[in-house]
């Protein structure tokens, strides 16, 4: 561990010298502007642009792994109703990314427990369980910033959890089992800083987002467009986040009840991608519930309760912001929520 | 020796093991007096878990585990069904041992099981009053290597030369150990295929976690595990009133009739989250449960709570605390599971702590009358209820201790009573 502190301190040296002459494009960690005085309650240009970089891929069963990482940055980690702060540590070197989902569908999964372990040369450099993510380019993943013991070859083994997300339709009996693939990391902190990394001072604070960022052979972490969805009865916005909301005529398989299939799928704006883990009620007609998070292979992960008969106004209360850690641009949005209603 | 301390020698060493460890061992704090065991070893306890009144109690009564343990994993050297001749010399062996030592923790406990697939072996099953099947993955996220060699040795004293002479004696790489000439050792017929595996220690009590928390991967730099505490998480577990009696973890029938089954999983933990993202309170809310930190019932490492954690005052209201405060209890969680109808506890948990390969682990050995039991308790304590409760409790995260904690290993065993302690046949 100290000599990971030592390489640490003297990369921290290296950059800062960097900065100095590099001008726009210049490396973490010394390069992040301030977090923003002002920033809006809702989702907002970060002060910085920062791209990322595959580390690599791998495959077990029927899932699809990919590690991508960048330079670390800080981050906002949400429990309950609050979104603390996580500075980047003196030891960290790079921010991991995984993205996990279903080959055969696309379907990536959210909101299980997905865990590093590093190693080199058979040694434990490190193990922990990465949190959660939304970013505006690649919006939901997991992810943690990590110290290393230098430039390298690191073996990164993904293990993803089975997930206790309710699944319908032909997501019935599926993603119940973990998973895990080691990956090969080939790390050096000059390849590292390499990658693209912008200040973005005219645009902060701008009601706006960083566009979505397409990485070859991953799925995008988009909601499916409302055009594509069965029954939207309306969309409503709150907390800055999109509700589209919708009617089935049935339930979808593996739903118990009857009658019909109230949902919301929530997005952000401009980037629309998928927000998961919040917690919501519902009240229309006679029904008064919560809707359940759910996976589904039509409507995708959305928030859905079965219900007798659906009344003239469907009224939905979110009751807690999603569960995710925040990249910056995020961290303000979506926490907390007016009720909303839609008119069927 | 400059900047080496008797200490630092003495708290490697059974980690070490081997000639080299015993010799580190025996320079610095020379050879433990320790009274040998009976000449007849048929007049030890039955139940070979029988350590409960053998081991110092807290002044709460809780027992205290001995503070060194080595858990040897041993593979038969003979394919198939044991002779008579290896079960004859495994006998003598294990006779000498008792000899050698007091049954006490100054002297030696310790303990035989056998492996499902030890007991493979046999043409006829385990006999059906024993259930003990195979390891599998208790939770949705895991997937541990599973241990099948045949037999667990389980050495425990509070002085590190005393295990150490005990391994070396019983391998055969020692004559005699404590004044004893062993008859036989296991050299032969059993022995660590692997030793990097197949040979794993640890030490517990209160100030031998925090004196070996430095450079120990897992642990933060800054060494935050409190001198009082006998574990590296800061709190102490295996209160009295939360533990199954011996009694009540005894196979009741058949030829292992006083015997138990034995769970162990050897879990790595990761405490850097644990002890820099959280304070006092977050950690009482995920180690004990959230009422726990609202009532303030938790001082320093816990000892405060006595001989109970009253977990049982926390368990109607679960879900309740789950969405009020985001975060759930560990110990809140399992108790759901460990508890008969009658309310007695079904578990006996004997954890401890370990430094092997430089990383922060646990050893957790587990006695229960039934497998089934222990994988109810696992199960209780995955919370996978709760995380549908409220999206706040994650799989991983604010639900208990998963997030800190990696099962790498876990094992079942069946413990024979003592009378069958040497290669049981399966009925």
């Amino acid at each position: 561990m100290r000599r990971r502190d030592l390489l640490a301190g003297a990369g921290g040296l290296a950059a800062a010298g960097l900065a100095g002459c590099a001008g726009l494009v210049t490396t973490e960690p010394a390069g992040a502007p301030p977090v923003l005085d002002d920033r809006p309650d809702a989702v907002y240009f970060p002060t910085h642009v920062e791209g990322m970089r595959m580390a690599g891929m791998g495959r077990a069963g029927s899932y699809r792994f990919a590690l991508t990482y960048s330079y670390p940055h800080r981050f906002w980690n949400v429990n309950g109703r609050e979104a603390t702060l996580t500075e980047i540590a003196s030891e960290d070197d790079v921010h991991l990314m995984t993205t996990v989902w279903d080959e055969e569908t696309g379907q990536i999964l959210p909101e299980t427990g997905l865990s590093l372990e590093i190693q080199r040369d058979g040694e434990l450099v490190s193990q922990e369980v990465i949190y959660p993510m939304l970013s505006q380019p690649m919006g939901f993943h997991y992810g943690a910033n990590f110290g290393l013991d230098g430039d390298g070859s690191y073996e990164v083994t993904a293990a993803v959890g089975g997930v206790s997300t309710r699944r319908s339709g032909g997501f019935v009996g599926r993603f119940g089992d973990p998973a895990s693939a080691t990956i090969s990391f080939d790390f050096s902190a000059a390849e590292r800083d390499e990658i693209p990394f912008e200040n973005t001072p005219d645009r902060a604070g701008e009601r706006a987002a960083v566009e979505p960022m397409a990485m070859e052979g991953m799925p995008s972490g988009q909601a499916r467009p409302a055009d594509d969805l069965p029954g939207v009865v309306g969309e409503a916005t709150s907390g800055d986040a999109r509700f589209v909301v919708g009617v089935r005529d049935t339930p979808p398989e593996g739903i118990d009840g009857d009658g019909r299939y109230l949902y919301a799928s929530v997005r952000t704006p401009y980037n629309a991608m998928v927000i998961p883990a919040m917690a919501m009620t519902a009240s229309t007609g006679d029904f008064e519930g919560e809707l359940t998070r759910t996976l589904d292979p039509e409507l995708g992960y959305h928030y859905g309760a079965a219900v007798d008969t659906i009344g003239n106004v469907v009224g939905i209360e979110p009751t807690l912001p999603p569960q995710t850690a925040r990249h910056e641009g995020y961290e303000t949005a979506f926490m907390s929520f007016d009720p909303i209603e839609v008119t069927v | 020796m400059t900047g080496t301390t008797r200490r630092d020698v003495l708290k490697a060493a059974v980690a070490t093991g081997g000639a080299v460890g015993l010799s580190a061992c025996l320079d610095i704090a020379g050879e433990s007096d320790v009274p040998q065991g009976p000449d007849d070893p048929s007049t030890l306890p039955e139940r070979q878990y029988a350590w409960g009144e053998h081991v110092r109690r807290d002044d709460a009564g809780n027992e205290q585990l001995p503070g060194h343990q080595v858990l040897l994993y041993l593979t038969l050297e003979r394919d198939g069904v044991p002779t008579e001749g290896d079960r004859e010399q495994v006998a003598t062996a294990f006779d000498s041992l008792s000899r050698a030592y007091a049954w006490e923790s100054e002297g030696l406990l310790w303990s035989a099981a056998y492996s499902p697939s030890y007991f493979d072996r046999y043409e006829e099953p385990l006999h059906d009053a024993v259930e003990c099947p195979p390891p599998h993955a208790l939770s949705p996220f895991e997937q541990p290597e599973f241990d099948d060699q045949d037999v667990l040795v389980h050495l425990a004293s509070d002085n590190p030369d005393v295990v150490l002479r005990a391994e070396q004696a019983l391998l055969g790489a020692e004559d005699g150990a404590n004044g004893v000439t062993f008859e036989a050792s296991l050299d032969g017929v059993a022995s660590l295929a692997d030793e990097s595996v197949d040979r794993r220690t640890g030490f517990v009590g209160a100030g031998m976690p925090a004196e070996r928390q430095a450079d120990l991967e897992g642990i933060p730099e800054d060494g935050p595990v409190p001198d009082a505490s006998p574990l590296f998480m800061g709190f102490k577990a295996g209160f009295a009133g939360n533990q199954a009696t011996e009694d009540y973890v005894a196979i009741e029938e058949g030829p292992f009739a006083e015997g138990t089954t034995k769970h162990v999983s050897n879990i790595r933990q990761r405490l850097a989250d644990w002890y820099d993202e959280q304070n006092f309170e977050e950690r009482v809310m995920e180690m004990f449960s959230p009422k726990h930190a609202e009532e303030g019932w938790v001082e320093g490492v816990g000892t405060n709570l006595g001989d109970a954690s009253r977990v049982d005052e926390t368990l109607d209201d679960i879900e309740a605390q789950a969405r009020e405060h985001g975060r759930i209890g560990h110990a809140q969680k399992a108790a759901r599971a460990n508890r008969d109808e009658a309310g007695n506890v079904r578990l006996l948990r004997r954890h401890f702590e370990s430094a092997d390969d430089g990383v922060a682990s646990l050893h957790f050995p587990s006695l229960q009358q039934r497998m089934s039991e222990f994988d109810a308790v696992r199960a209780a304590m995955n919370g996978t209820d709760l995380t549908g409760v409220t999206p706040a409790v994650r799989q991983r995260v604010n639900n208990g201790i998963l997030e800190y904690i990696f099962v790498v290993r876990r094992g079942n065993w069946v413990v024979p009573p003592r009378s069958k302690l040497a290669l049981p046949r399966p009925r």
